[in-house]
């Protein structure tokens, strides 16, 4: 390779290369292998976000309910059962195979972010509504159909609320803040 | 890259600038992946699974023969790190570096994943269906190979999977089962079984006040070191024991011993019977020894011994004080001291102290029973593979397998066993990894890690009541061509005796039949099956109710040992094939975490060295890093020099473990194998390889190379370079400082 091109091509590759492959506009409409409806569930029918990703509360991740969630309810609700979706969801339940759900709001690997936490103290300690606890990064769930990333998810990000001062439980007029110590999160 | 191409300033400038531009990217939304992995969800979980949350499950540690209780810690169905398992006698929640790589091990990118066969002189991928009908069609019934003509080379065994590897062996009329070892501790079960009447005696390294040990490396690698290093930290409670650890080359224990004693190799039996002189001029330890013993010891003057072993006397004195005070004490022998063409002799002189200082009952107790020998471990020995080497070179075999063994490289040089393989007609290796031997064969058969199959073990050395430590799966298989070795073997055994072995579908079928029906043996005889198994799988391991045990006899005791070694003008220095814990035989030479961690002693990583005293390298002019070439009578090797004091002047210490052809990408091509250079020298009484018994020649090729260690300067002297800055309190001036 000729030296120049050579120094180019690493040029071209450090300033928009490598970036490129990093970055994920927050509006990506990231593909499912099923259009799942949160408008529907989270929306018309009021569900619970907790219904569902019921690992929030108690773990770390919260979790993608696993396939005989969605064929409890769906076994016995008729009327959509013929709809293209329900059938595709049927099929692997048939197959007893996972669904490949993508990946939406992926963190990097240094970064470790504790839904229960979370849950716990805005839900739980201090009775915010649910949706709201849920919308603070993963936005208005409820008026979309497959879930996208809509809030940055950065650390500057992070930080602007962990900054404010919260309520410690509901009717408290103690407040704190959220944690800065670096391996609270990088650990 | 300097023609024309890029110059290594010109490459980190642009370097720079993108990787400038990649943190700048990463300062703003752009360093999330959305999209980007898919999220494994469950079908059906079970109720206990909470993604993000660990699981711990129990099972058995195979890295080495100690066979410690592990508990596995499991998250989404994924194996992420074993702990010890506190309630086993033999490890008490403790686990070593080794174990912990056994995770290392599992996820090995260098897996063999599906069963080969040799195709056109080259090992090509198969399928489990071809490989099984090329076993019938090879030592199937319809074969007609059978009794002399088959041979199983396996590993130490013990548990349910020694009883199908011996009745396989069995069913084609064969005696063929030999066991092998590379580490063999086959001499010191022999004079234990000689002088206490069994093999292995319990040692309670943590009643003794004062332990002297000849090249019983048991805080690294010998026997049980996860055992004895928690009983080694009781032993140095207050009031604190004295170690005194006498071996031609520094081992961990030898690091933490008080006094390093470095006696000529070859010479341990004489410094012990030396010392067991002095110790029987007392009257009162005179009149308890064994008739006879003061007769026998009694040419082993002080003076005689010292110009034997090079030993100063007033050393010798400040051992047999340290002795005559501290009761009750434990001698100890192990392998740098038995591996000598005298080496039982020598065991037997060490034992020897043990009588006279009144230890035997004390420090030295009786092991439980075990009351199934069916399932008892078959440790290996030398002269196992002696005998499959014998048959392999009179071409007696139509059909080999190999399991948990590579023979082809720590079978010494001399006995041409990678040659000999070749004359067997058809090979099989079972193995996790292709390794020198599996690279030979003409089938070779993938098995599932320790990680992911079902097993028991019963340790050789027992400290508590016998224990049964249960193996089972900590995840399901990360490949799905691998099977367990207990499957293959019922699979093999169903071709020749379909309706003895019919009713189980599968070796944890079978394994489970088996030991349920020894529930009595566990004390258990009224409980319930499932629950009985149940409770064996969630505690990992069953405590066998035996009687207590009858005290330890001692038997005999008469020693005879060879005049001392002449000086040998050919080959002057001895040869020390020291034993790293972290890779022992070198199966564990692929794990990148042993690889990486470096080197109790010299601190060296991802190589192979040879240890040599700071006088035999001046006088030979030898520098850190120069390439030495160390010749046997039976081949050489080219090693880099790492000078040490902590070896005696007339040896030089090479490594075990390394210099694989094969292995995969870890273990390939680093370091040497020294294995490969000894003599051909056996302890007379039992007929093993005197692994310590090789002379040889160190001469400097001319090269030289930067040692990769983490120490500093040569022989990591720290003494008086002010790396941490120290005042006594007194000095300090607190108004000052605080």
């Amino acid at each position: 390779m000729h030296r120049l091109t050579a120094l180019l091509f690493f040029a071209v590759l450090g300033i928009i290369g490598v970036p490129a492959a990093y970055a994920t506009d927050p509006t990506t409409i990231v593909e499912q292998p099923i259009e799942f409806p949160h408008d529907r569930h989270a929306g018309d029918m009021g569900i619970n976000c907790m219904y569902c990703h019921t690992y929030a509360r108690r773990s770390i991740v919260s979790g993608i309910p696993p396939l005989a969630k969605c064929i409890g309810c769906h076994q016995n609700i008729e009327s959509v059962k013929d709809k293209p979706r329900i059938k595709k969801l049927f099929e692997y339940w048939d197959k007893k195979q996972a669904i490949p759900w993508k990946k939406v709001h992926d963190l990097p690997d240094f970064v470790r972010f504790n839904h229960e936490r979370h849950i716990q103290r805005f839900y739980f300690q201090q009775g915010k509504p649910v949706q709201e606890v849920c919308g603070y990064c993963h936005g208005d769930v409820k008026t979309m159909k497959v879930a996208q990333q809509v809030k940055p998810l950065t650390m500057g990000w992070c930080r602007s609320c962990h900054m404010e001062d919260h309520q410690v439980a509901k009717g408290s007029k103690e407040t704190t803040n959220g944690p800065s110590d670096c391996w609270v999160c990088h650990k | 890259m300097n023609d024309g191409g890029i110059k290594r300033r010109d490459f980190l400038k642009v370097m720079g600038w993108g990787g400038a531009s990649v943190a700048l990217g990463g300062c703003g939304n752009a360093s999330l992946e959305s999209g980007a992995e898919l999220v494994e969800s469950y079908v059906q979980p079970e109720d206990f699974m909470v993604p993000g949350i660990s699981v711990y499950y129990a099972s058995t540690c195979t890295q080495c023969e100690a066979a410690c209780a592990v508990h596995g810690r499991v998250r989404e169905g994924r194996i992420l790190k074993l702990e010890g398992n506190p309630d086993s006698s033999i490890n008490k929640g403790k686990i070593c570096g080794l174990g912990q790589a056994a995770v290392q091990s599992h996820y090995n990118p260098d897996r063999l994943t599906r069963p080969q066969i040799r195709q056109g002189g080259k090992l090509a991928d198969a399928t489990w269906e071809q490989a099984m009908t090329l076993l019938a069609q090879k030592v199937g019934p319809a074969s007609g190979v059978q009794g002399g003509e088959f041979a199983l080379l396996s590993g130490a065994v013990s548990g349910h999977l020694k009883v199908l590897l011996q009745n396989y062996v069995d069913s084609l009329g064969s005696k063929n089962h030999f066991v092998y070892d590379a580490l063999s501790p086959a001499v010191t079960y022999s004079a234990n079984k000689k002088i206490y009447g069994v093999e292995s005696p319990r040692l309670r390294l943590d009643k003794a006040k004062m332990i002297l040990s000849f090249g019983a490396d048991f805080l690294g690698s010998w026997v049980s070191p996860v055992h004895f290093a928690g009983q080694y930290a009781q032993f140095r409670k207050a009031p604190r024991g004295v170690l005194v650890q006498v071996e031609p080359k520094m081992t961990l224990t030898g690091a933490n011993a008080d006094r390093w004693i470095p006696a000529r190799p070859g010479t341990e039996g004489v410094l012990a019977l030396g010392i067991a002189n002095q110790l029987l001029q007392d009257a009162a330890l005179a009149q308890k020894a064994p008739a006879g013993a003061a007769a026998a010891v009694k040419t082993y003057t002080k003076e005689m011994v010292s110009a034997a072993t090079g030993v100063p006397a007033d050393q010798m004195d400040k051992v047999v004080a340290l002795l005559k005070e501290r009761t009750p004490s434990l001698v100890l022998s192990g392998p740098s001291a038995e591996g000598h063409a005298h080496g039982s002799q020598t065991a037997t002189a060490i034992a020897l102290l043990n009588v006279i200082l009144g230890n035997v009952g004390k420090t030295i107790e009786a092991p439980a029973a075990l009351p199934f020998p069916q399932i008892a471990p078959s440790s290996g020995s030398y002269a196992g593979l002696r005998e499959f080497n014998d048959g392999l070179s009179k071409g007696q075999y139509k059909a080999v397998f190999v399991y948990g063994a590579n023979p082809v490289f720590t079978a010494p040089g001399f006995m041409g066993l990678g040659d000999n393989l070749g004359k067997a007609a058809f090979k099989v290796v079972f193995a996790e990894s292709l390794d020198e031997t599996a690279a030979q064969a003409d089938l070779v058969l993938p098995l599932d890690s320790a990680l992911e199959g079902w097993g028991t073990h019963v340790a050789h050395y027992q400290p508590g009541g016998t224990e049964l430590n249960v193996q089972q799966p900590l995840m399901e298989k990360l490949h799905a061509e691998t099977r367990g070795m207990g499957d293959v073997l019922l699979d093999l055994l169903k071709q020749r005796q379909p309706d003895q072995y019919k009713q189980w579908p599968d070796y944890y079928a079978y394994l489970k039949s088996a030991v349920l029906q020894n529930k009595a043996a566990f004390g258990q005889a009224a409980s319930d099956d499932e629950a009985f198994w149940r409770g064996a799988l969630s505690a990992g391991l069953l405590k066998v109710s035996a009687p207590e045990p009858a005290a330890v006899k001692v038997g005999s005791v008469e020693v005879s040992l060879p005049a001392a070694e002449a000086d040998n003008a050919q080959y002057p220095l001895h040869l020390v094939p020291s034993v790293r814990h972290s890779f022992r035989d070198g199966r564990h030479a692929n794990l990148p975490w042993m690889q990486e961690s470096p080197d109790a002693l010299t601190t060296m990583v991802w190589d192979s060295w040879a240890e040599i005293h700071p006088k035999t390298a001046a006088r030979l002019g030898v520098k850190e890093g120069d390439y030495l070439e160390i010749a046997s009578d039976k081949g050489a090797i080219k090693v880099k020099a790492y000078v040490f004091p902590g070896i005696h002047p007339g040896a030089v210490a090479v490594p075990v473990g390394q210099g694989h052809e094969e292995l995969g990408r870890y273990a390939k091509g680093v370091g040497v194998n020294p294995f490969k250079i000894l003599s051909p020298v056996f302890d007379k009484d039992t007929g093993e390889l005197a692994m310590y018994a090789t002379r040889v020649k160190v001469s400097k090729t001319g090269q030289h190379e930067k040692m990769v260690k983490d120490e500093g300067a040569s022989n990591g002297k720290q003494a008086g370079t002010k790396i941490v800055v120290t005042l006594p309190t007194d000095k300090v001036n607190l108004a000052r400082e605080v």
